[in-house]
């Protein structure tokens, strides 16, 4: 009995490192590969958003709007931005991998992690 | 200083005193609260500095690329960042239960709010613990004006009642010349009556009964313990007492058949009950006085062939007579100097003075007991 809850363990584990390998791979190939190739600074995007909506939660909903309907008018950047960078063609993913893959940017950019107490 | 100008002067300064440092305590509190909030504000001041210094540091993080972001600490200041639902991010201590204080214990809080939010904080709360030295100095200063005060408005206050009761210490000391002067001027004349009659009575130089005698010897007798009650009243102030032990049942006998010329001219029904050599300790001429007041007062406002009972037991003395009575409302000032219930007999309201002036000086306890029309009477408890 005490093996079979084991191996289940180890199996669930290994499943879930699994999915989140996939996540991640999914979001570098749809989200990231681009950025990087067009020379976008995601992490100084990541700090305009921060600025101006303080917490995850709000800074997911502005960026999931954003994507649904990426215009001048609803970005949070400047406009001399859109002069060096494209406009974002629309997105064909669905709604709930787009949410997964703007918590993957929160997560990876996440300002909270760096900050800390002077030892 | 006479006993009622000291009661007066003590009133005064109490009233007066009271008055001042009631009126001096609000202010100074008033001061010192003003005073207090003033040297808050200023280290608050100091607060709101150190938070604008910490915000243009958090700015500066914000734009950092560095991979660790050390939050800014600045020595004597501690702070914390906040979220714009108010969740703790980082921060020198620990979350607080709100964001809206300004004071809590012995620290001052002050909240900025950030805009744009570096680093996602939308709230910088900075905290300082609260310099008390200067609020311990004005604590101090409060104290020592609130003591010169007092110290001044006391002398101001010992010097102004002094001056207030002055009229009073005149009038005393007229009204105690006046009773000098007439115990002066009546010790000799009555002196030779009394010693006249006794003269007459013992050469046998009268008829056998005669009542002419009989009344010069009860006013001569009057005005003798009238004379005996001014002299004690006057120098009862100054009084050196002689304390000995006293055969209290032979003082009444003696005082009884001392007043029975009194008594029989108005033909009272006297009873005595007196337990045999009743000791008591206390000053001659106190027990006579107390004992011819209270027998005399029994005479005098008892009604014609009324009764008069006299008792002494190791206890108490008493004295009961079938009299006129006191009304219920003047039995609690009946005790004092010049008071009289009823003015239909002569006196000068002094004996129930006497006796309570005794009563209180050896810690007597005095009962009265009175009915108006029926009678009173008056009992000195010496054994608790």
């Amino acid at each position: 009995m005490g093996k079979i809850v084991i191996v289940l363990s180890f199996m669930s584990l290994f499943l879930y490192a699994e999915a989140l390998n996939t996540q991640d791979h999914s979001f570098k190939n749809t989200c990231l590969s681009c950025h990087e190739q067009q020379q976008i600074p995601s992490a100084l995007m990541y700090k305009r958003y921060l600025m101006k909506y303080s917490t995850n939660k709000g800074m997911e909903e502005a960026m999931f709007s954003y994507m649904k309907d990426p215009k001048k008018e609803h970005s949070i950047m400047p406009a001399p931005f859109f002069l060096k960078f494209p406009m974002k063609e629309n997105t064909d993913l669905d709604d709930d991998t787009l949410h997964k893959h703007i918590k993957t940017y929160l997560e990876l950019f996440d300002i909270k992690k760096k900050l800390m107490l002077k030892e | 200083m006479l006993r009622s100008e000291k009661r007066s002067l003590f009133r005064f300064l109490i009233l007066y005193l009271g008055s001042t440092f009631i009126l001096f305590s609000i202010a100074s509190w008033l001061y010192y609260i003003s005073s207090k909030h003033h040297l808050l504000d200023q280290q608050r001041e100091s607060i709101k500095y150190e938070a604008e210094h910490i915000k243009s540091q958090l700015r500066t993080l914000h734009k950092s690329n560095d991979a660790k972001l050390i939050y800014p600490n600045s020595k004597g200041t501690q702070s914390a960042i906040y979220d714009v639902d108010k969740a703790y991010i980082i921060g020198t201590f620990k979350t607080v239960q709100s964001l809206d204080i300004n004071k809590y214990g012995n620290r001052l809080y002050h909240t900025v709010k950030m805009e744009p939010y570096y680093l996602g904080a939308a709230y910088l709360l900075v905290a300082k613990d609260i310099n008390v030295v200067p609020i311990e100095g004005l604590q101090r200063n409060v104290f020592l004006f609130m003591l010169g005060a007092g110290l001044f408005f006391t002398m101001l206050g010992y010097f102004l009642g002094k001056l207030f009761v002055a009229p009073m210490r005149d009038a005393i000391e007229k009204m105690n010349h006046f009773i000098q002067d007439t115990t002066h001027e009546l010790n000799t004349p009555i002196s030779t009556i009394l010693t006249n009659i006794e003269m007459i009575e013992t050469f046998g130089k009268h008829e056998e009964n005669s009542t002419e005698l009989k009344r010069i010897e009860i006013a001569s007798q009057t005005l003798s313990r009238i004379y005996d009650d001014l002299t004690y009243i006057k120098l009862n102030h100054k009084y050196h007492r002689q304390i000995v032990t006293i055969n209290m049942s032979t003082l009444v006998e003696e005082r009884i058949v001392y007043f029975s010329a009194m008594a029989e001219a108005k033909g009272l029904e006297v009873t005595v009950n007196i337990d045999p050599n009743v000791m008591l300790r206390i000053d001659k001429n106190d027990a006579i006085r107390l004992v011819d007041n209270l027998i005399s007062n029994a005479i005098k406002y008892n009604k014609t062939k009324g009764l008069l009972d006299v008792r002494l037991t190791e206890d108490l003395f008493s004295v009961k007579d079938t009299g006129i009575g006191i009304r219920s409302e003047d039995l609690s000032t009946i005790l004092q100097r010049f008071k009289r219930a009823n003015k239909s007999e002569g006196g000068f309201g002094i004996g129930l003075d006497i006796v309570n002036q005794v009563v209180a000086s050896y810690d007597f306890d005095l009962e009265m007991n009175s009915k108006e029309g029926e009678g009173t009477e008056v009992s000195v408890k010496w054994e608790k």
